[in-house]
């Protein structure tokens, strides 16, 4: 592969890593997001 | 012998009052403090209760609490000693939580010197489907989310005894794993199950089914669910991690986040994984008791899809009319075959009904019918394609509504759904409603036994020269399926008696049956409530027990 490509699908999953990233903290925030078990 | 059945602090507070082994009340704190799936201790509910029968707390010779919180409170920390680091502030959370959650102290504090007895979380479940079944042996399969340690049992039930032959413990949890992708798709975990199951047939179950499989170990008779993808033994915020993500290839919905084909083909996917592991649980119940007959309980016995496969290994299929945590206030309490039926909560005399509505004489129009009257009135208004609210007698126990707090309209028009789910009750599209129908005439649904409470999902037969026209387009689902009520004389003579008389108008005693509340409410309790329910709504008549009631 070269080594443009590479850097596409490296910069493709960073930026889907930080999407993930984002809703979970989003999702953190609401009131509350978990079915209990504690 | 006065018995208190209590259930409280997960989800679905309830109490139950049994006395000399006849269950005589029995309510949910939510109905009480209008917030949905309450999980506080169930004051209201006491209170209502006791007050139903005329005694005090001394009066109690038993309380019966549905779980041990020892043993609960011996998972929690076995879990948090796990990774004391990361759980630092979590344990510090349910400690100082743990003291005003003491069943005891509180009890102490309403006036309460006698026993308590604390049962296993889910041998109230067990006990709740089986003693209240028609079986004298049966296989008892319970799945729910957590309830001590376990999160499934198998036990078989024969005479007065139940004897628990397989487990499955925290955190490998069917349950856990349903609630967990709910959140995922931007559902409230413990309410928006029954979205998914409703979003499910949209979708493809082959997308993501792979995937989430590859999170479930298949052992002998058990399943393992790895916790690489999962937060639930350190976070009390969210229930999944970045990895689950990854592994889905799908970014988590936000509530407000617009439904696309991928969340409906996540949906599909979950359903067909859990009715898989599900069908596998029942056919190691059929392979380890040789019953004939299930009872199925746990918050899962919910997923009235699932349930009815279970058919395949069994020959009769029993699910309890509130086979959640509120029901394990009324199992809690059993130890032996009882008749219960689920109007057990508040009811409201005819005089007490017009006191409310006098307060509203200027925006109400309301005529007090005989019952013969109100029938055919009411028969004629569903048939004209008007939307009720039918309000009679007691309150219903559990999460259906079972003809006593219900909104009714006909079966028949497909634009009834719409209307009800964007109009009425403001809620998503793709959900569905389901209908009620005269026990005589269950073969339209073609359920195999009848279904009183609502838990099993049939597939409904087509009509017309190719079978392909579906005879009650608003109560079925678009994949041609059911959450069918039947209904004879004995369980609600009224209720009955209104679908008998829309069979005699339109040759099917069917109507579409969706709970009274509107967006984001509890089930209505009160006439005061009905009434102002009916009055902020679209909906075009309210009926009050024998009152016939129309805005000005």
């Amino acid at each position: 592969m070269k080594l443009k490509d590479r850097a596409k699908r490296k910069i493709a999953e960073w930026q889907k890593k930080k999407e993930y990233d984002k809703k979970i903290a989003e999702l953190k925030k609401r009131d509350p997001f978990v079915y209990k078990n504690f | 012998m006065i018995k208190l059945g209590l259930s409280a602090f997960y989800h679905d507070s309830a109490a139950c009052l049994m006395i000399n082994g006849e269950v005589i009340a029995a309510a949910e704190e939510e109905r009480f403090t209008e917030i949905k799936h309450d999980d506080s201790f169930p004051y209201n509910a006491i209170e209502w209760v006791l007050n139903y029968a005329g005694i005090k707390i001394t009066d109690i010779n038993e309380i019966h609490w549905y779980e041990n919180p020892d043993t609960k409170d011996d998972r929690v920390k076995t879990i948090f000693n796990k990774r004391p680091f990361k759980t630092f502030f979590l344990r510090q959370r349910y400690l100082k939580n743990k003291k005003n959650k003491s069943p005891k102290n509180l009890l102490h504090d309403l006036g309460y010197r006698g026993e308590i007895i604390y049962h296993d979380h889910h041998y109230s479940h067990a006990a709740f489907c089986y003693f209240t079944s028609p079986y004298k042996d049966a296989a008892i399969l319970t799945v729910d989310g957590v309830g001590e340690w376990e999160t499934t049992t198998i036990s078989i039930g024969t005479g007065k005894h139940i004897k628990k032959l397989l487990t499955i413990d925290y955190p490998n949890s069917l349950g856990m794993l349903y609630s967990t992708i709910t959140s995922y798709l931007g559902f409230r975990p413990n309410e928006g199950e029954y979205k998914v199951m409703g979003l499910a047939p949209y979708g493809d179950p082959t997308i993501y089914l792979e995937k989430l499989q590859s999170v479930l170990t298949d052992t002998s008779n058990k399943y393992l669910i790895n916790q690489k993808y999962f937060t639930w033994e350190y976070s009390d915020k969210i229930m999944f991690n970045k990895k689950l993500c990854q592994l889905l290839e799908l970014p988590p919905r936000l509530p407000e986040d617009t439904l696309t084909q991928d969340h409906k083909n996540l949906a599909a996917s979950l359903q067909k994984l859990y009715e898989d592991q599900f069908l596998k649980l029942v056919e190691t119940a059929k392979n380890i008791t040789k019953s004939q007959n299930l009872c199925i309980g746990g918050g899962c016995a919910y997923n009235g899809v699932a349930n009815y496969k279970a058919y395949k290994y069994f020959k009769s299929v029993y699910v309890p009319f509130a086979p959640s945590d509120s029901g394990s206030a009324i199992g809690a309490c059993l130890d032996t075959h009882i008749k219960v039926n689920p109007y057990l909560g508040p009811s409201f005399s005819n005089n007490q009904v017009r006191k409310e509505l006098q307060k509203y004489k200027d925006r109400l129009l309301y005529f007090n019918l005989s019952e013969e009257k109100l029938i055919t009135k009411v028969g004629g208004l569903l048939q004209g394609q008007n939307i009720v609210a039918w309000f009679q007698d007691k309150m219903e126990f559990g999460a259906r509504a079972l003809g006593n707090r219900s909104i009714l309209a006909s079966a028949k028009n497909a634009k009834m759904r719409e209307k009800l789910n964007y109009v009425i009750k403001k809620r998503e599209g793709f959900r569905p409603f389901a209908p009620s129908v005269l026990e005589e005439q269950k073969n339209w649904f073609g359920v195999v036994e009848t279904s009183p409470f609502m838990n099993l999902v049939s597939y409904i037969k087509g009509v017309g020269k190719q079978g392909y026209v579906i005879p009650f387009p608003a109560a079925t689902h678009i994949n041609r399926t059911a959450r069918v009520q039947t209904v004879n004389e004995t369980q609600n003579p009224k209720f009955y008696k209104l679908l008998t008389e829309i069979k005699r108008r339109e040759g099917v005693g069917v109507l579409l049956n969706t709970s009274y509340n509107l967006k984001d409410q509890t089930i209505t309790m009160t006439p005061k409530q009905a009434i102002d329910r009916y009055l902020s709504s679209d909906i075009n008549f309210l009926v009050i027990n024998n009152f016939l009631i129309k805005k000005k």
